[in-house]
């Protein structure tokens, strides 16, 4: 039998019948898409905590696509279906294999930076922006940052999760 | 307090890339326990209150105080 889960660099991998979903923890920014909109796929209180069985595929397709960061990313098992995946799924992994892309991919760059000020939790920031902050600036081109609204965070000026136990509204 | 640390840019553990190749479209200028101001070319979506506009510069509250979300009432100063 086919094994449901597995790992690549960085992360690990759910599979289903179609699609497999790629979960990469280390760039989760904690904006709970998954499990505020699918809790019956995306369980952080279980083991393992993808069930991709859960739902049907296009339900997991659309949350996956929601999360703002590359944490979750999902692609057709069938390769060739994966070529004709648009950019409405922002979060296919086309979009990170220069290779399934096709020729007159946008320039992402001289796009509006896009601001997400989340539901009760941080502000998403997305695109090519300069950042100043204790006398540094940088500037971070197709950069994902997420950070803290509530003022409780230990890893100013990012958030890391705690809005949800100090029960920030705002 | 012997001299103070710069701050390094991390997110999520790692190092933030300083690109200066390609010019930021919208600026971000943080405080320790003040606002944010963004200015520039941005789209500001506000899920909460289900908003989403193109200003040309906004203050947002960053300490969670302010009577007047997602922006800044000065409430950190109180």
């Amino acid at each position: 039998m086919e094994k449901k889960s597995g790992q690549f660099s960085g992360g690990r991998t759910y599979r289903n019948e179609e699609i497999t979903v790629y979960w990469k923890p280390t760039a989760c920014v904690h904006a709970s898409y998954c499990y505020r909109e699918l809790i019956e796929v995306f369980d952080p209180g279980r083991r393992p905590w993808v069930d991709m069985k859960a739902a049907p595929v296009e339900r997991i397709i659309e949350v996956v696509d929601m999360c703002p960061t590359e944490a979750l990313s999902w692609k057709w098992n069938d390769e060739a279906k994966n070529r004709g995946v648009g950019p409405e799924h922002t979060n296919h992994v086309k979009f990170r294999r220069p290779e399934l892309m096709g020729p007159g991919a946008e320039d992402e760059t001289e796009r509006p930076v896009s601001v997400k000020v989340l539901i009760d939790g941080p502000v998403l920031i997305k695109g090519n922006f300069s950042m100043k902050y204790g006398g540094n600036e940088k500037n971070i081109t197709e950069g994902v940052i997420s950070l803290c609204r509530c003022g409780k965070s230990d890893k100013m000026p990012f958030c890391d999760g705690r809005h949800h136990k100090t029960g920030f509204n705002g | 307090m012997a001299g103070t640390t710069k701050p390094v840019l991390m997110v999520n553990n790692q190092v933030m890339e300083d690109n200066k190749e390609k010019d930021p479209q919208a600026k971000l200028e943080l405080t320790d326990s003040g606002p944010m101001k963004i200015k520039g070319k941005f789209i500001l979506n506000d899920y909460k209150r289900e908003k989403v506009e193109m200003p040309e510069e906004v203050t947002l509250c960053m300490c969670g105080k302010s009577l007047r979300m997602p922006y800044c009432d000065d409430s950190h100063e109180k």
